[in-house]
């Protein structure tokens, strides 16, 4: 067996494969994760000489790491020597981790399960597709995938945008949320404890969160799930797994009669190109990379890629609509300081209230709010914005006293309906420095999006205003140019090897089985038929841990 | 390397290996976690610095501008107290983009200063340094008005090469604006990323806890103080 990727979806497959007692190779095209040296959690700004602004201030000139110098990101969207392309008049940010574990070392946590009604939301307004699946299906994969992962949470029977799960308790939520909570319930939002992959009480060898609040620099205690230190570690010992690093994936080889038979890769340490042979193949190495592996794998047999007879893959790429607005609450001046760090992000959420009211709305689909707040560990540029208002001065130091902790800002998820225009292709002109052809974006928002992201900024700003505050986001102006998030940017992009009833405009199964190659599955964001406001991750655990399962089973009875 | 350095890489690695090797980790506990923590925050220590980069003169400069942007008070100390001339040398000593902008943007200190009062910058009386800077604050607010409405306009596509806003002439200042700007970035970064900007802002969290908890006064501290007061 080899399993391409070690995120959520590679990292549960050698989890349940290894468990089932099937041998692994597992290639990820970055190092291993060395969780002493690369995780900072507890660091704090004065621990480095350079306090977060990176070796010659880089983040001073746009150069710094993605999300700061103490964020775990290993990535980025910009690696050297591995470019991508953009078709003229898209735009499209493509964010790569290259580590052991890929981007659960430092993702945001946040760990909802689809509503029954994401699963067919062609059948209910006729926009985008179906998926292959129906949420009473998937309803037990996600109890497995929250029990495992170890999701915070709470039941609320009257809220189909949020429904039930196996949840850990929440922690209780800090002042400025509450003040939120309080305007919610005003203007008829609901405001719920907040779902997110951390661990508040022990749970198979992992300790209790100890809330530093520092999530995104990775968790050495792994009380926040992330798939090397929770799956692959532990199936690691296993003796069962055995972990590739450095290995870059460029295309699965088939025997030329419906079977893959393994992955060519490049050994980054020594550039030289190597073969794994393996009983059947699973790509998870992110939704765009998994496309673009497929569509390099070009034989006799698969003109159009490995198991791209659809032509789909590739196709129907999604983000998440993303807009943000922040406010400034005068109430909260001169409170007595505590800890606001909390489990590291927000307590509370908002899910989607209106899922009812879609007749009255110019969007069809709906977003999520996520909360931010409270007295941040001052970093690299948290107080500019008050030191340039006041010159310079005891003014600084008054303004900072001041405002600290007074700021609230919120940031709407919202869910994309797929179109013709936002895809993947193999640029036939550029190749990366391993001699891969490279992915080429294009990009379109519409009309669906623009006016979903419109509400998100006239609900943000009326929830400000009804806690006391006043907006200080952007201008009018400013959010009529900018005023939705760059495609690529929220890091949700899926969709490129959808799953299907039929296999004539779909990829896979409901199994991440490909149509086309029973041994070949894919088990990351590619399989995704639609992207409700919903954080991927733990949807592709449940759907990668049902996709092992499904494997094993095949093997088992000798179909694979 | 430090005690205190191999002492926090040691944790670390504890941590680390108990994580590796399955089933361990439950031997891990709260207080190792906050072991972590203590062992990180002691890793620091002030001693003699010798400026890699500036000059004596420059170094002056850069220490007199550190007071004047983030003074000491009855609360807490300076920008030079938290490290900020140390700061900006560390930088620049790997970035020679930063020094120009550093070294430069200190002699036109001292030509403007010369201009106006025949001695350079940190030879001036604090009246006559605090004067200069009042008119490159005043030049800044003007300029990044002006750069905004400009910004807003471009931006917006029915005002494409439209040139009626940029009516503003530029000011002689200007070079002073732009390192001003890159000083005090800096300074004010050094000091609230210090132990004592970070203890002024009385930040309070990083830390290990067993439990977390709100206090019920700073809920009704914010409550009363809001529109959803129980009057």
């Amino acid at each position: 067996m080899v399993v391409v990727g070690s995120g959520a979806g590679g990292g549960t497959t050698v989890r349940v494969l290894t468990e089932h007692g099937i041998k692994c190779a597992l290639l990820e095209a970055g190092p291993m994760l060395n969780v002493g040296k690369e995780f900072k959690e507890h660091q704090m700004p004065y621990d480095v000489p350079h306090r977060g602004a990176e070796d010659g201030g880089a983040a001073y000139f746009g150069k710094g790491k993605p999300f700061g110098y103490f964020a775990t990101t290993s990535g980025g969207w910009e690696l050297d020597g591995e470019p991508y392309t953009v078709g003229a008049g898209s735009e499209f940010r493509w964010f790569r981790s290259r580590i052991l574990g890929g981007r659960t070392n430092h993702y945001g946590r946040m760990s909802f399960r689809f509503s029954p009604y994401d699963f067919q939301p062609y059948s209910r307004d006729g926009l985008g597709f179906d998926w292959p699946v129906t949420y009473d299906e998937m309803s037990p994969w996600y109890d497995k995938a929250e029990r495992f992962v170890g999701v915070t949470g709470a039941n609320h029977n009257d809220l189909p945008s949020a429904p039930n799960g196996q949840f850990l308790k929440p922690p209780t939520p800090k002042v400025h949320e509450l003040l939120v909570k309080k305007a919610c319930d005003k203007m008829g939002v609901y405001c719920i404890p907040n779902r997110r992959a951390i661990v508040t009480e022990p749970m198979k060898g992992r300790i209790p969160c100890h809330y530093c609040g520092q999530c995104g620099r990775g968790c050495q205690t792994a009380s926040a799930y992330s798939s090397s230190q929770v799956e692959i570690f532990p199936a690691m010992k296993s003796g069962k797994l055995t972990v590739f690093d450095n290995a870059m994936v460029r295309e699965v080889l088939t025997d030329g009669n419906g079977k893959a038979t393994g992955v060519v890769y490049i050994d980054k340490n020594t550039r030289r190109e190597k073969v794994i042979r393996a009983r059947a193949v699973v790509l998870a190495a992110s939704a765009c990379e998994s496309a673009r592996i497929l569509l390099n794998s070009k034989t006799t047999e698969f003109p159009n890629g490995v198991a791209n007879g659809s032509g789909v893959v590739g196709r129907f790429l999604m983000d998440t609509v993303g807009f943000g607005l922040s406010g400034y609450v005068p109430a909260l001046e001169g409170m007595k300081h505590y800890n606001t760090d909390g489990f590291g992000g927000a307590h509370l959420y908002m899910p989607w209230w209106l899922w009812d009211k879609h007749n009255k709305l110019d969007f069809p689909r709906g977003y999520h709010i996520e909360i931010g707040g409270g007295y941040g560990l001052p970093g690299i540029g948290s107080f500019q914005g008050a030191a340039r208002r006041a010159g310079y001065g005891q003014g600084i130091k008054d303004t900072a006293r001041k405002e600290y902790g007074c700021s609230i800002g919120f940031a709407g998820r919202g869910e994309m309906i797929p179109n013709m225009h936002s895809y993947c292709e193999i640029d036939r002109n550029v190749v990366d420095r391993w001699g891969i052809p490279v992915l080429k974006f294009h990009f379109k928002w519409t009309d669906y999006e623009w006016k979903q992201a419109r509400h998100m900024e006239k609900t943000f700003a009326e929830i400000i205003t009804t806690m006391g505050g006043r907006v200080t986001g952007l201008s009018a102006a400013q959010r009529e140019a900018d005023g939705i998030s760059t495609p690529g940017t929220i890091i949700h992009e899926v969709g490129t090897v959808r799953m299907g009833k039929d296999k004539r405009d779909s990829a896979l199964n409901k199994y991440c089985q490909a149509h086309e190659l029973k041994n070949l599955y894919v088990v990351d964001g590619g399989f995704f038929v639609s992207n409700p406001d919903k954080n991927p991750t733990l949807t592709i655990n449940a759907f990668a841990w049902r996709a092992a399962d499904h494997l094993a089973e095949e093997m088992r009875k000798g179909n694979v | 390397m430090s005690k205190s350095t191999s002492t926090r890489r040691d944790a670390l690695r504890q941590i680390a290996l108990a994580l590796t090797a399955a089933g361990s980790a439950m031997e891990l506990n709260a207080q190792q976690a906050e072991h972590v923590h203590s062992a990180a925050a002691a890793d620091t220590k002030n001693g003699k610095y010798t400026a890699k980069v500036f000059n004596q003169h420059e170094w002056a400069t850069l220490t007199r501008l550190s007071e004047l942007v983030v003074p000491a008070d009855a609360r807490s100390g300076s920008a030079v107290e938290a490290g900020a001339p140390q700061f900006i040398d560390v930088l620049c000593s790997q970035n020679a983009e930063l020094t120009v902008i550093f070294t430069g943007g200190i002699s036109w200190f001292d030509a403007e200063m010369r201009k106006r009062a025949g001695k350079e910058f940190v030879a001036a009386a604090a009246a006559e340094q605090t004067a200069m800077l009042d008119a490159i604050v005043a030049a800044e607010r003007t300029v990044r008005e002006q750069s905004a409405e400009e910004g807003l306009f471009a931006r917006a596509a029915q005002y494409k090469g439209f040139s009626g806003y940029t009516v503003k002439p530029g000011t002689d200042l200007a070079p002073g604006v732009f390192f001003f700007d890159w000083a005090r970035k800096l300074i004010v970064d050094a000091y609230f990323t210090s132990p004592i900007g970070i203890k002024d802002v009385n930040y309070i969290g990083n830390q290990a806890l067993s439990k977390y908890e709100v206090p019920q006064e700073a809920i009704d501290y914010a409550f009363n103080r809001s529109p959803f007061r129980i009057v």
